[in-house]
């Protein structure tokens, strides 16, 4: 009797210490949500549910093409460098997962070292250099250096999860009859699938985030990006107070990604982790 | 873990074999890997170097002309500007705080997140939402949403009327980052939390260690290199951080909240002067490299990237 006592108080004090996890992640998520639906004239009010309810703040987002231009320039942009990062990324770790050579470890070295390169050292040049060749406030000025800095994090997902592929089946295939296309295609593409779609995920998550490149190489609605657009985000008129439309802005861009790690959570813990949890 | 890849057969005895064929056949091995390699050095070496070059001229693009050779002068003036000096006290006391901070509370959440209970599922998503959220919404959302004097959430659970931004602006600002970067904390050591045996705990607790020595003597040892890990990673990312700064504080009031990567892009990109903006670059990219080296060291034993070689 004591003992059931016991681990039910031990149950309640987990389940308190859970609700308050909950709270302290959820809490700001719904302070946005909130005020992105409240009015104007409300929206200091302090009421964390709001007292009159409107979608005026997404109206006045969509209304206009400064936030869709840009929306439209993050998502195209994110997904050309993604694709290119992915498909060079997979040659390289291919290159690092089966393959022996020497020096091997010093060029898997370099690419890890140009991943912590410092990118406010590379900014100034790169924009004096991209206006130069005309290449700044462009899409290919952005995704070239998305590119560069994807594909460290590109290369090391993918040997991870390339290493685990048991090879000898594209051989056993073949020694069924295969064609080596037909091995790639058949037998070693879906196993490999998983794990370049989750590297796909975490490298358009980094392209989709980065706000310095972005600021510092575009200076037109031609190819600013979303974090550059938001940092511009002034509402309707100079005067007009934009907290309610930041707020719009930020639930429009954050919940298509709460959904997808919803359900690609497993994925993309997978990803992050592959590296480390090899013993 | 067994290795399931085999390392491919090694090639014939050198003796059947020239020397040129051996060599051609290594460099077709590298191939893949060259496009990769040769496009990050392109993007990267060729505006570092040009980095190199800009920092021993005197060159501000605001003044056409003045453009000249000037030597160490940058240098010089780098380590003797006090604001320099202050941005990089900034640095170091925000990396060092934020990591530390962000460790520790993933460190709590991976370790409540480690049991089984109902809606697991739906509470590590929630907690890992801040760390996909858009960087520059989520400043933008702590500036608006939490820090505000009058919309802000701070005040009004606190009842209390604070001007969080001008009068705490540099942890302020490490609050955004550590919300932002909690979840990766508590996703690197959770993983490692899950990778820990479950027979040696079970032991453990027969030969009757409590929880706390378990934890002790038996987890926080088998954890330690993912802690590693996840310190380095951190560190590696919010040396860099920018979007927070550059959108809650704009380095200010003065230059209280002022960081390395804030400071040489207000020199670059509102004081225009390429010549100073370079050797700061050039500064931090040599630290960089100084605890670039560590980080590696630690990656190649991590991470095994020569499994296989042998």
């Amino acid at each position: 009797m004591a003992m059931q006592t016991a681990t039910a108080g031990r149950k309640a004090r987990w389940a308190l210490l859970d609700i308050i996890v909950v709270v302290y992640a959820l809490v700001p998520v719904l302070w946005i949500a909130s005020l992105s639906l409240k009015t104007k004239d409300t929206i200091a009010d302090g009421n964390f549910i709001p007292r009159e309810w409107t979608l005026q703040n997404y109206r006045d987002i969509f209304a206009t093409t400064e936030f869709i231009r840009p929306l439209f320039n993050s998502i195209g942009i994110a997904l050309i460098a993604t694709f290119i990062a992915v498909v060079l990324g997979m040659m390289a770790a291919y290159a690092i997962a089966r393959l022996d050579f020497p020096g091997k470890k010093l060029l898997v070295g370099v690419s890890l070292l140009i991943a912590m390169f410092p990118q406010i050292s590379l900014v100034t040049p790169l924009f004096n250099i991209e206006r130069q060749l005309g290449l700044f406030d462009t899409w290919p000025g952005l995704i070239l250096p998305y590119i560069t800095f994807a594909l460290p994090l590109a290369i090391y997902t993918l040997s991870s999860f390339f290493r685990e592929i048991p090879w000898e089946l594209e051989k056993a295939a073949k020694m069924d009859g295969a064609t080596p296309a037909q091995a790639f295609r058949r037998v070693i593409a879906p196993l490999a699938a998983p794990g370049v779609f989750t590297t796909a995920i975490l490298v358009f998550i980094l392209c989709w985030n980065d706000f310095l490149f972005a600021i510092s190489l575009t200076s037109t609605e031609a190819s600013r990006t979303v974090p550059a657009a938001l940092s511009f985000f002034t509402g309707t008129s100079q005067f007009d107070d934009p907290t309610g439309t930041i707020s719009a802005a930020a639930v429009v861009i954050t919940i298509p990604i709460i959904l997808f790690v919803l359900f690609f959570q497993r994925r993309i813990v997978a990803g992050l982790t592959s590296g480390a949890v090899k013993g | 873990m067994t290795a399931v890849v085999e390392a491919p057969p090694s090639p014939e005895p050198p003796s059947t074999r020239t020397r040129a064929q051996q060599r051609s056949a290594a460099w077709k091995r590298r191939a893949p890997l060259l496009p990769a390699l040769l496009f990050t050095i392109a993007v990267t070496q060729v505006p570092f170097l040009v980095t190199v070059f800009y920092s021993f001229q005197s060159w501000n693009m605001v003044r056409p002309g003045s453009r000249h050779f000037v030597g160490f002068d940058n240098y010089v003036d780098v380590f003797t500007d006090s604001v320099f000096l202050s941005a990089l006290g900034n640095t170091v006391t925000i990396t060092v705080v934020c990591v530390l901070v962000a460790m520790l509370l993933g460190l709590g959440l991976a370790l409540l997140l480690d049991r089984q209970f109902l809606g697991r599922g739906i509470v590590r998503t929630l907690l890992i939402t801040p760390f996909l959220i858009l960087p520059a919404a989520g400043a933008l959302l702590w500036k608006t949403t939490m820090f505000d004097p009058t919309y802000g959430l701070l005040n009004w659970a606190f009842g209390i009327e604070v001007e969080w931004l001008s009068d705490y602006p540099l942890a302020a600002v490490m609050t955004q980052i550590v919300w932002q970067w909690t979840p990766f904390m508590m996703l690197l050591i959770l993983a490692g939390l899950q990778a820990q045996s479950r027979e040696v705990l079970e032991a453990a607790q027969v030969d009757g260690a409590g929880r706390w020595r378990t934890f002790v003597s038996i987890t926080l040892p088998q954890l330690s290199r993912y802690l590693q890990l996840a310190v380095l990673l951190g560190a590696i990312y919010i040396v860099n951080s920018f979007d927070a700064i550059f959108l809650m504080t704009q380095g200010g009031p003065g230059t209280a909240s002022t960081n390395l990567p804030y400071y040489i892009y207000q020199r670059a990109f509102e004081g225009f002067d390429v010549g100073q903006s370079s050797a700061m670059g050039v500064v931090v990219v040599a630290m960089t490299l100084i605890v670039a080296t560590f980080a590696l060291r630690l990656m190649f034993r991590a991470f095994d990237v020569s499994r296989g070689v042998k």
